[in-house]
């Protein structure tokens, strides 16, 4: 060997053994089976964690799992507010995740207002947007007294009957077309035996220029043709048996919003009450319904004050959360229940009521929270959900996607049986062409391929589907500056020149356009990387490595085997 | 004796360029066609840029695609795109497709998910993947495919200016476009779906593709210096050429050959990424050495720089 070379068989050395060193995790966490991870996982859970944490991470659509993209709606906050409100998004977000007991969520901001959250292994996809979409925000709220409520109620009828009755489209039907009259009561009931209004649009005047003030009462228009006009609102609402507030139908529920929410109604409605709906519907009997409320707008307590929430049944086998606050809320809570005992007090949560329940003693520092109508999974999420504390302002979900197990390890398989074929279709081409340099050169892909591989585990990269792409890519691109230096090799020996100047020649002259041309797949390596997502980022940086020590091993360690045999008289290439 | 594929050639590659020539604008025409499409709403962008929704999956029996639109139909959803999908490991599989502008609201996929179940509920239909996008999203998406393009395309530029004098550049440039250029007309031609894997190959063989301009310019770079008559000018860029062509063959052949096995067991989540490549990586290198070089010559010819008459 000439002297002054052993530094550099000394660097691939270090290079080569830092590469499997650091790939190590990675190759010992994928060649256990299943139930040896389990016995691990069982006997020394803190190291399963530290390897699975070391090892490289794979990407969704190699895992399976479900992506959800949030938006926070910052519309409604202060800029002060606004500017750390994603990042405290992201937070409670990270803690509801972490209850859900997902191994390494993912979880990123994108952009300036957007949270990316990754699951693997996820499949009920309805309970993880629920668990991460809701908003949470909990308050404590009184209701309005039923007398007042009744009043209120009494009120907007009146307002909507003198609606109806200016609308002349809802006439009578004249007696004489009695089977007119059956069909409608048949359709629309016959409570209290009036006629119901129906459109007769074809003989009936255009009643908006016919009565004027209802063209200016722009309020509200015309009542829907299904609301009675006696009673239109209370008609509609049925007194709770169990409990304040009212029961509504389902199919009439979307009636009776569109009736809340008239200008002319909100305007009877005083400022600190508003209507509130139940949180879930609920079946009597066979008929599915929903609760209506009407609650004070003031918060007496709020979410903020608690310091933990655990699933539970209580005596009625009724799942609840059993809730603690903290001092001040307790005092607070203290005071409340105590100034109201025998009223109900309402849980709202993000603007709907879970429930209702009377207060019936003074309340301290610990309660439940009784769900309307929910299984224990809804209160064990709700619970996770408080704990975890509200999300500063309101999220929606902008994108999801679920990539099913079978089609993630299906793609590994895949990957990894191309990645085989391919390289061995190289080293072939590479060996039957350029013999023994061939095999220098396959060599130096090889390496390049580790060395590639152990960068993306220092870098804790993940590994995705294209970026399995951008390692088979590279190894094909990686022979590129071989061939450039061997055809360079071949063009001097066939001029004459002696061995050892064939290859320096070959070095010097193909240096230049090895180094230009990865130069051009770099940039747009790099723009991908800075500019994609997800998978895309994952071939960015696989052939932004890849091409990078390629130059390394194309160049230097393929040199460094070549200078060993410089003496030689003869080339195999 | 080393095994050579291409011996000491003496091809004309300047000689045939008006045809070549005709050719690269017949691509370019095409090409910007398809792009010209793709920018106005038309063609087939994924769901990724445009919002919408895609379940895709397989059933456990045999389906007719009138029956899963009839189902679809029965819960509103009939305007959906199906494909059976062929040639996928699990028979009777299926992909339905919904674009943003047909349904104002995301999360439509359950909803399919949904009707599938009630309408087939001894026939199991597996999801494999489903993917809802918000029309936002997919807008952003866009803006930052954008970017991506234009950040390479200008890194590019401005290091070929650095590197290689006004017309070399250009010409390198301009024969790279024409790659892009006949890559999209390629994929306006098959219906192929552009998402945003798609357009990491174009960008990929964009850079591949200058690669290969910058390796044949650099032997003609070198062979200049050599000669200094104008009527060598012709001959020297054709043995340039000439030279490079193992090089060019070889290389090919090996990048080829990896894309060829992606192509056959990468399995369909890279299939069109393959593809695309295996076009763009084909063209470059047959506009390596017909179009770039005689549009250099050409030009040369027209304005001389290096040669006065």
């Amino acid at each position: 060997m000439a002297r002054g070379q052993g530094w550099k068989i000394g660097l691939i050395l270090v290079a080569t053994l830092g590469s499997l060193w650091f790939l190590w995790p990675t190759i010992r966490l994928w060649q256990m089976s299943p139930e040896d991870r389990d016995a691990f996982a069982q006997t020394d859970p803190k190291g399963w964690q530290q390897l699975q944490k070391k090892a490289m991470k794979l990407g969704l659509d190699l895992r399976g799992g479900m992506r959800v993209v949030l938006e926070v709606d910052k519309s409604e906050l202060n800029p002060d507010e606004a500017k750390d409100a994603v990042e405290r998004a992201k937070e409670i977000l990270r803690n509801r995740v972490d209850e859900f007991g997902v191994t390494e969520p993912l979880i990123q901001i994108q952009g300036e207002d957007r949270i990316v959250v990754e699951l693997a292994g996820i499949t009920d996809v309805h309970r993880a947007e629920e668990l991460i979409g809701r908003t949470a925000q909990l308050e404590f709220r009184l209701l309005e007294s039923p007398e007042q409520a009744q009043l209120l109620l009494d009120r907007i009828d009146r307002t909507l009957e003198a609606v109806a009755g200016l609308d002349t489209t809802r006439r009578a039907l004249p007696s004489d077309t009695g089977t007119g009259t059956d069909v409608l009561d048949e359709l629309f009931g016959s409570d209290t035996g009036s006629t119901q209004a129906r459109d007769t649009a074809e003989t009936a005047p255009d009643p908006v220029s016919d009565s004027p003030q209802l063209a200016t009462d722009a309020a509200g228009g015309r009542l829907p043709p299904q609301v009675p006009s006696e009673r239109p609102l209370s008609s509609l609402l049925s007194p709770s048996a169990a409990g304040p507030g009212w029961i509504v139908e389902s199919d009439d529920v979307p009636l009776v919003k569109v009736l809340l929410a008239r200008e002319d109604v909100k305007r009877l409605i005083p400022a600190d009450v508003e209507f509130a709906w139940g949180t879930r519907p609920e079946f009597v009997g066979s008929l599915e319904t929903e609760r209506l409320y009407l609650a004070k707008r003031q918060a007496e307590m709020t979410g903020n004050y608690l310091t933990d929430a655990r699933p539970s049944f209580d005596q009625f086998r009724k799942p609840i959360v059993n809730f603690e606050l903290t001092r001040d809320g307790g005092r607070t809570f203290g005071r409340l229940t105590g100034a109201n005992i025998g009223k109900p007090l309402a849980i709202v949560l993000d603007g709907r009521v879970e429930s209702a329940p009377e207060i019936q003693s003074r309340i301290r520092d610990r309660g439940q929270i009784t769900l309307g109508g929910g299984t224990y999974d809804d209160a064990n999420d709700l619970a996770i959900v408080l704990r975890a504390g509200a999300l500063p302002a309101p999220v929606s979900i902008v994108e999801s996607s679920v990539v099913g197990p079978s089609l993630g390890s299906d793609s590994i398989r895949r990957g990894v049986l191309s990645s085989l074929i391919g390289g061995a279709s190289v080293v072939v081409i590479m060996l039957v062409y350029y013999q023994l340099s061939g095999l220098i050169a396959n060599f130096g892909m090889m390496l390049n391929g580790l060395f590639l591989l152990g960068v993306m585990a220092i870098l804790h990269a993940t590994l995705t589907m294209p970026g399995i792409a951008g390692i088979i890519l590279t190894l094909g691109m990686s022979v590129d500056a071989n061939i450039l230096i061997f055809e360079r090799i071949r063009e001097e020996l066939r001029a004459g020149k002696t061995v050892r100047h064939a290859i320096d020649a070959g070095y010097s002259h193909a240096l230049v356009a090895i180094v230009d041309s990865h130069v051009t797949t770099l940039i747009t390596a790099l723009a991908l990387f800075l500019f994609g997502t997800g998978p895309v980022k994952g071939f960015a940086v696989t052939l932004f490595w890849g091409v990078l020590i390629n130059l390394f091993t194309a160049v230097f360690v393929t040199r460094a085997v070549f200078d060993v045999r410089k003496g030689y008289a003869k080339l195999s290439i | 004796m080393s095994l050579r594929i291409v011996g000491d050639t003496n091809i004309d590659f300047l000689g045939k360029r008006r045809a070549a020539y005709v050719g690269a604008i017949l691509v370019v025409l095409l090409g910007l066609v398809a792009v010209g499409i793709l920018m106005t709403g038309g063609g087939n962008l994924s769901i990724q840029f445009v919002g919408g929704s895609q379940v895709e999956g397989h059933f456990a029996q045999a389906v007719d695609i009138s029956e899963i639109r009839e189902a679809l139909s029965s819960a509103g959803l009939g305007d959906a795109e199906i494909v059976h999908l062929q040639g996928r490991r699990q028979e009777h599989s299926f992909l339905i497709r919904f674009k943003a502008e047909q349904m104002e609201t995301t999360q439509r996929a359950q909803h399919v998910l949904a009707a599938l179940a009630q309408f087939f509920p001894d026939n199991v239909f597996t999801r494999e993947y489903v993917h809802d996008v918000g029309p936002a999203v997919g807008a952003t998406l866009k803006q930052d495919t954008f970017k991506a393009i234009a950040i390479s395309l200008i890194g590019i530029l401005i290091y070929v200016a650095i590197r290689f004098d006004l017309r070399f550049g250009l010409t390198a440039t301009l024969a790279t476009f024409h790659d892009v250029m006949a890559v999209m007309a390629f994929t306006y031609l098959i219906g192929m779906q552009i998402d945003i894997l798609v357009v990491s190959a174009i960008l990929t063989v964009a850079g591949y593709s200058l690669t290969d301009k910058v390796v044949v310019y650099d032997r003609i770079r070198e062979n200049l210096r050599k000669f200094q008559r104008k009527s060598d000018f012709l001959p020297g860029v054709n043995r340039s050429i000439n030279e490079v062509l193992s090089r060019t063959i070889m290389t090919g052949m090996a990048t080829l050959s990896v894309l060829v096995v992606m192509l056959f067991f990468a399995g369909p989540v890279l299939f069109d990424f393959s593809l695309v490549l295996l076009t763009g990586i084909l063209v470059g290198t047959y506009s390596s050495c017909f179009v770039a070089a005689p549009i250099y010559v050409d030009w040369e010819n027209r304005r001389p720089k290096r040669f006065k008459a």
